[in-house]
């Protein structure tokens, strides 16, 4: 049998649970959330440091804090969810397969919201040389086991990449009593947030070599040694420079990938640079009716701007499913110099519309433009610019009216 | 002495530039808002930070509960801090906001707890 619903939501974490409650704000009555861990608020209740809510609530909550926040706005609103549930298959025609302990169940549902999240990028991603023996753990990997597991993961630790889940892990493992030998970076700048490497590794003293990577694992059962060697500015290794660092434990925070298996089913079109769908103007992918938010999108730096974006695609939810969402006309989005990417990837509707989008490298005093042709839309000031943090500019419909084309461009 | 700081009050990480002579603060430039030239203070009086760990629990449906110091500590206490967290235990149910241990190091630090654990229910497990 076949149940019919109007909004199903994949994953019930930060995304998730924000696209709900805003749902249920417009007005939408027949939401169901499916989540495949055992409990909400998914990656954050491993996120037990603090820092999170500071834009959305005004104070500085830990990431199960803020996740609370929004379990209680979805059981006050009665908003019903699926737990240890997971979505085996979503097809274009937006019917979901769910397998969980009661055997399969199958619904239909007039709009899917995706916010699966994302997952970490492993050894196998960055092709790292050497034996395969334990105590090798992707950061994200590493919190779940320290903070919800009560699994200490090792005493002496390197840490490979410098994202920002790796920095809080080097902290987190101090003041759990383990010896956080360094943190290895192979970019010439650190690509998490300069707050976290200031209160995670100053703090502690715990060193960040940049333009440094594992060039080597060695070990019998247990990881026992890598090798460290600093890289060129063409990223070469430099052979002079290597050196070997004993240790039981190898951290990785090398990068986050959108999960979009599922939107890969339902035939949704995926961006090679962000590795999520492509999106409109409220986060709408190519299949109508099948919209996206949050990490599933693109990689946001702070939860924050999860919560707001999975609360700002829901204004096109509600207007698809009246019927109101009607292409007027596509405005094509040309991606310019000094930008890694922007979403939304194209416009159809003109309305005030928020770009967020992340720089190729680190600058200062930099200016963002928006063009239409020769003819200046927009253009926004930085003091500093940093490819760790997501930058969202907001154009209005006034500014959108006239314009064809529009080329976005860091000068 | 000049220097400059990375403020951890919230994301926009602010490069503060500050002049001082031992304690004493000359010059504060760089802050977006006040929030960085208080923490600017502190952190050239007496750094500050709000520890947040886990801690084990009893008889609950998760082995670990997450817990944080009320208010920011001194940083010099936050290794000691770790360490006590590691003798804490606490019995199931837990509330966020749960006052979990009282006046650590003699310093005044409390800690709480930051996220509901239920009772385990030896029957449905």
């Amino acid at each position: 049998m076949i149940q019919k619903k109007d909004v199903i939501i994949i994953g019930g974490g930060a995304a998730g649970l924000a696209a709900a409650v805003s749902c249920r704000q417009k007005g939408i009555d027949d939401i169901l959330i499916i989540e495949r861990g055992s409990y909400l608020g998914g990656i954050l209740n491993q996120c037990i440091h603090d820092g999170f809510g500071l834009e959305k609530f005004n104070t500085s909550l830990t990431g199960p804090e803020y996740a609370q926040r929004y379990i209680d706005q979805v059981k006050e609103e009665k908003i019903p969810f699926l737990l240890n549930s997971m979505v085996i298959n979503l097809s274009p025609k937006k019917e979901v397969i769910v397998a969980n302990r009661k055997g399969l169940q199958h619904f239909r549902a007039k709009v899917i919201i995706l916010a699966m999240g994302c997952r970490e990028r492993t050894r196998g991603a960055i092709s790292i040389p050497g034996t395969r023996p334990a105590g090798i753990y992707t950061a994200g990997v590493a919190q779940e086991l320290i903070n919800l597991k009560n699994y200490m993961v090792g005493k002496k630790i390197v840490i490979l990449g410098s994202g920002d889940i790796g920095l809080i892990m080097a902290r987190r493992l101090t003041l759990e009593g383990a010896e956080v030998q360094m943190v290895a970076e192979i970019l010439p700048y650190s690509s998490g947030l300069p707050r976290n490497i200031n209160q995670c590794l100053y703090d502690f003293d715990i060193p960040l070599l940049l333009s440094h990577t594992v060039v080597d694992i060695k070990g019998n059962g247990r990881i026992s040694e890598v090798t460290l060697a600093e890289v060129d500015k063409r990223g070469e290794i430099i052979s002079k420079s290597k050196r070997k660092v004993a240790c039981d434990t190898l951290l990785l925070s090398v990068g986050l990938i959108p999960e979009n298996e599922l939107s890969r089913q339902a035939g949704v079109i995926l961006s090679s640079i962000t590795g999520g769908p492509e999106a409109d103007e409220r986060g709408q992918t190519n299949v109508p009716g099948i919209f996206a938010c949050g990490n599933v999108l693109q990689v946001h730096d702070i939860v924050d701007n999860v919560s707001l974006e999975a609360e700002y695609i829901t204004e096109g939810v509600m207007d698809y499913l009246q019927g109101r969402l009607q292409a007027q006309r596509e405005i094509q989005i040309i991606l310019g110099s000094g930008l890694r990417y922007v979403v939304p990837q194209k416009i159809f509707t003109i309305k005030d519309t928020i770009f967020s989008f992340r720089v190729n490298q680190p600058g200062k005093k930099k200016k963002i433009i928006f063009e239409a042709g020769k003819e200046l839309v927009k253009k926004k000031f930085f003091p500093r610019v940093n490819p760790a943090e997501m930058l969202r500019v907001k154009l209005t419909s006034e500014e959108l009216e006239s314009v064809k084309r529009l080329k976005i461009r860091l000068i | 002495m000049k220097r400059e700081f990375i403020c951890i009050i919230c994301p926009n990480s602010c490069h503060i530039s500050v002049e001082y002579e031992g304690k004493k603060i000359k010059s504060i430039k760089g802050a977006q808002c006040p929030k960085g030239e208080d923490f600017i203070r502190n952190e050239i009086a007496n750094p500050l930070r709000v520890f947040t760990g886990s801690i084990l629990v009893k008889n609950g449906n998760f082995s670990l509960v997450s817990v944080k110091t009320t208010s920011p500590v001194p940083k010099k206490y936050l290794k000691k801090v770790g360490e006590i967290t590691h003798r804490i235990k606490v019995e199931a149910p837990v509330t966020i906001g749960q006052v979990v241990a009282f006046n650590l190091l003699n310093e005044n630090i409390d800690l709480v707890a930051t996220r509901e654990i239920e009772k385990k229910n030896f029957l449905s497990s």
